[in-house]
């Protein structure tokens, strides 16, 4: 896991005036930056917003965009809208899971992926669908998601 | 303006406050999430009642879900008394056929959520409520409600210790992280406003533990009584300036008699 | 003659790869530079959803209207050298004969369309200014400047416009009430945090034209009074939030928005603010409490949001696709627009068509068109040419449909008094492999995870609910389940604090009146009709244990 230097969190607070509507983009901004929000991120946020740190913990735990725990250097998003569910959307997780081993919410042992189950994507024609690392990929077959795995590992992170 | 609650005539001013009509009235309504000085929850639901607008006004539903407001004929919602402005004369039903139907089920899940809760088991017997026997339990010894009160006490008297966390039907109420709260003063305001006695406060010798946090109580000097914790006189000195009472308010209340009495000599 | 390729860009074609088309048509057609004389200049232009995504990529050579379909980087060189000559005919779609369809008008899935919101998607790249105001763009809100905000008001009273998020208020009342409250600042909000699974049409036009969307605001905000407006977006439409950002970047620029509304002095500011994942921010008030930085608890609307919206001051919520009627009811007239549609409901609807149905997409067509013809004519059926069950309308807060039901109407009331609503317009079609019993337990886990906890009638009622269905899809439903079942329905719908709760019962209310049967068998019979829920079925999958992670989620694959 890597070391957030506070100067980061300043460089990121600094970018938003001091006022609560803000709070919220900047929990997003911390979670694009670290791939979660970090517990330093939100008490630097409580002082920078002078608002009590429970407040923020209550938002920061409500909103699903929002991680208080690191995740993998990729985030395989599996859709469970509708229309990906009755077209074999738990067959995907089964499909990951034989892959990589992890469950939805759960982060790969080396920490190259994490899982998450999202709300309809809105790509509903092309289900079942999955976002690795913004990256769509539809009408999924369970059985290649081992080759769709081995090439995003091998290039590495993608920004 | 008047109001027929339960066919009583009750005059009230415009905007009032149904609940707190009935209240003055001396009609019941039962309610869980109201509190005097913390209006404006809304959550508990119990207090619903029938109110019958429309005889000249439009009603006004809370969800705005219906699709047809063309039709001006008087109707029946239900609404919560508590949050519901009373803005035309109406005639409001506080125990019909479906508000008892309601409270029932509520009552049931409630009691299901919270099993440990007295005040739960009481309301389910005074209104009685179904059985819920196909409702799934809660285990342990659950008595929130998820109300919200304590953490509006804590957030309007400044500390801002706890909140909700989470949502849906995982929410609880809980301090940041699950962690003691650094900010918590130990003032017990959240327990003292919980309707279902869900926040534990365990007062031992000279501490007091709630939230997993334990703080030194301060004494009366004079007849022992507690007269909060230390952090709580230190954080109102830091911001309002205030000295740390020596004395319980009825000893000062009794030194202040006294000091008035041998003043002009009573 | 010079020529434009549109090369479809929307999310769905985007994942099929349309962005590698376009570039290697570019490539293509630099190379035939010879021929340049003879056809004319062919530009590539990137343009947002086409609304039938099941196909994508798509492209379009205009003027001559050749549409094509699945088309691959490989196919870029023929298609260069097919510009102004003859149609590459593999690419071209096939209808229900067999037949080639050349042009997007004679296409089955488009020909009963009528584009009114989706009027410029596809025709135009969206993030150029310049291609919106070429095709009208910004034109009503230059007529809107010479209107009073009564005048602009009466226009859309007039066009009996509905908002389309759900509600079906009616817009022009709802602007009425916030211009009447003398109270400043206003706002103006566009709800685009698109929640319901399965409908994806505020996104498409987000993405692919989010000018009209500006426009429709801007208007609004002359109608009530407001300077100051938000666009408040699903942090997963990524590219909608780029589009949009731009579009306000760009109308500021060109003087449009901004300080001084096209040279005015009357003044707009617009800001596009990330959702944070959180269905119930769909709801008004929750949507104002997540802008104002809390979390997105709704309140009370004893008072509504024309008088106490956005920070306690009167505010103008509407939905995205509300908001892209207003430039046409302007520009057109309330009453034109008003010829279309049913008697309560004007207009058009678009509805996201997808499930079991052969063509699957974005569709607009006027209100009041039958169900029946929306599935089996644009749709062109179940797939497989299975028997169909149902259509699930209106996401979580919507219903099932059964088959015999499916001659009613398509509006904002019909719907409703049968169950069900036509809500955002998602629908959902399923045909003889879904458990309607199962559908009923994803909604309600659905709710059960967004809500977002406030009320005890809805957190505790759908605890109960989730937990009784999960019961009846493994095996362990008892007699009276329900019975039990509908008595927390009617408690949700009665006393649950916002639209959330209140319409969170639809799901397993209309399962129950249709798909009794279904129930039946689960319960009575522990048989599961449509072969879904594991338990219940001979079949056993792998037990892998990944999806008793989500609350014993059935698998709906046979």
């Amino acid at each position: 896991m890597r070391i957030i230097a506070g100067e980061e969190i300043n460089a990121l607070l600094n970018t938003y005036p001091r006022n609560a509507m803000y709070t919220l983009a900047v929990m997003q901004d911390m979670q694009r930056q670290f791939g979660y929000v970090p517990r330093e991120g939100l008490d630097a946020l409580s002082g920078h917003l002078e608002r009590p740190l429970s407040e923020l913990y209550a938002i920061a735990t409500f909103y699903k965009a929002l991680s208080l725990t690191p995740r993998g250097k990729h985030i395989i998003k599996v859709c469970d809208g509708t229309v990906c569910h009755i077209r074999a959307g738990t067959n995907v997780l089964d499909g990951i899971y034989r892959a990589l081993g992890i469950g939805p919410g759960e982060m790969t042992d080396d920490g190259e992926f994490s899982l998450e189950l999202v709300n309809c994507l809105g790509a509903c024609a092309l289900a079942p669908v999955m976002v690795v690392d913004g990256t769509y990929y539809g009408k999924i077959a369970p059985e290649s998601l081992h080759e769709v795995f081995d090439a995003i590992r091998a290039e590495g992170v993608i920004d | 303006m008047i109001v027929t609650i339960d066919g009583k005539e009750v005059s009230c001013e415009r905007g009032e406050y149904l609940l707190d009509i009935a209240t003055r009235a001396g009609i019941r309504i039962a309610s869980l999430c109201h509190h005097e000085g913390l209006q404006g929850q809304g959550c508990c639901r119990l207090c619903t009642v029938e109110v019958e607008t429309g005889r000249g006004d439009t009603g006004r539903g809370e969800g705005a879900q219906s699709g047809s407001f063309s039709d001006k004929k008087p109707r029946r919602e239900i609404v919560a008394a508590c949050i519901y402005p009373v803005e035309a004369e109406c005639v409001v039903y506080t125990d019909s056929e479906r508000v008892r139907r309601n409270r029932g089920i509520l009552l049931a899940l409630l009691r299901a959520s919270a099993p440990a809760s007295e005040e739960i088991a009481e309301l389910c017997r005074e209104f009685g409520a179904p059985d819920g026997a196909r409702y799934e339990v809660q285990s342990g010894d659950g008595k929130c409600i998820l109300c919200g009160l304590c953490a509006k006490a804590c957030q309007t008297l400044g500390t801002g210790a706890i909140s909700s966390v989470g949502r849906g039907t995982a929410k609880k109420i809980s301090t940041p992280y699950d962690e003691p709260a650094t900010v918590c003063v130990g003032c017990g305001s959240c327990a003292a406003v919980c309707p279902t006695g869900a926040i534990e406060v365990a007062e031992d010798g000279d501490e007091r533990t709630i939230w997993n946090k334990t703080l030194t109580l301060t004494r009366c000097s004079r007849c022992g009584a507690v007269t909060g914790t230390a952090f709580e006189h230190y954080r109102a000195s830091v911001h309002a300036g205030t000295e740390p009472p020596d004395l319980c308010p009825d000893c000062r209340r009794k030194a202040m008699t006294d000091t008035m009495a041998k003043t002009f000599g009573v | 003659m010079n020529r434009s390729i549109l090369v479809c860009c929307g999310t769905g074609c985007i994942a099929n790869g349309s962005l590698a088309v376009a570039d290697a048509l570019r490539v293509a057609l630099a190379g035939t530079d010879v021929a340049v004389e003879a056809t004319g200049e062919t530009e590539v232009k990137e343009t947002g959803c086409n609304g039938f995504c099941e196909n994508g990529p798509i492209l379009r050579v205009m003027p001559d209207d050749i549409s094509y379909y699945k088309v691959k980087p490989e196919d870029a060189a023929d298609i260069a050298a097919s510009i102004g000559a003859e149609p590459l005919e593999r690419l071209l779609y096939r209808d229900d004969n067999d037949k080639p369809v050349l042009r997007q008008a004679d296409n089955p899935f488009y020909a009963p369309q009528h584009k009114i919101v989706l009027r410029n998607i596809g025709q135009i790249d969206p993030q150029s200014i310049a291609d919106y105001t070429d095709c009208g763009g910004y034109r009503a809100l230059e007529r809107a400047l010479q209107m009073t905000p009564e005048a602009i008001i009466s226009e859309v009273e007039a066009s009996g416009l509905r908002g389309r998020g759900g509600a079906g208020y009616p817009t022009g009342s709802k602007w009425r009430a916030a211009m009447q409250y003398g109270e400043y600042p206003k706002y103006v909000i566009c709800n685009g945090d698109e929640g319901d699974p399965g409908a994806f049409m505020d996104r498409s036009t987000l993405e692919g034209d989010p000018h009209c969307v500006l426009e429709g605001m801007a208007i609004c905000a002359l109608a009530i009074g407001a300077q100051e407006g938000f666009l408040y977006i699903r942090d997963e439409y990524e590219l909608a939030l780029k589009h949009v950002t731009k579009a306000i970047r760009d109308a500021e620029e060109a003087g449009i928005l901004g300080d001084s509304i096209m040279g005015s002095g009357k003044k707009l500011r617009l800001a596009a603010v990330r959702g944070g994942g959180a269905f119930v921010c769909g709801e008004s008030t929750a949507l104002m409490a997540s802008i104002e930085g809390r979390v997105g608890e709704p309140r009370a609307k004893y008072v509504r949001s024309a008088q106490r919206g956005l920070w306690d001051k009167p505010t103008v919520l509407n939905n995205v696709e509300t908001f892209a009627n207003i430039p046409v009811i302007i520009g057109g007239g309330g009453e034109n627009f008003a010829l279309l549609g049913t008697d309560s409901s004007k207009g058009t609807k678009v509805f996201a068509l997808v499930g079991k149905v052969k063509r699957t997409g974005l569709v607009e067509v006027p209100m009041g068109v039958t169900l029946r013809r929306l599935i089996f004519d644009i749709g062109g059926g179940i797939v497989g040419d299975r028997p169909f069950k149902a259509v699930q309308t209106g996401g979580p807060s919507g219903g099932c449909i059964p088959e015999k039901l499916l001659d009613l109407p398509v509006d904002f009331d019909t719907l409703t008094d049968y169950g069900a609503m036509m809500g955002s317009g998602g629908m959902i079609v399923m045909d003889d492999r879904s458990c309607m019993v199962e559908v009923a337990r994803y909604y309600t886990n659905f709710l059960a995870e967004e809500s977002c906890g406030k009320c005890a009638p809805c957190r505790e009622g759908l605890r109960q609910m989730l937990s009784i269905l999960t019961g009846i899809c493994e095996g362990r439903g008892l007699p009276g389940d329900l019975e039990a079942l509908e008595e927390i329905c009617a408690l949700l719908i009665d006393s649950s604090l916002c639209a959330l709760g209140k319409t969170a019962a639809n799901p397993v209310l209309t399962t129950i009146e249709h798909f009794r049967d279904e129930y039946n068998a689960h319960i009575l019979e522990k048989r599961c009709p449509g072969g879904v829920c594991r338990e219940l079925t001979g079949s056993k999958k792998d037990g892998t244990g990944v999806t008793s992670s989500k609350a014993g989620k059935g698998d709906l694959r046979v």
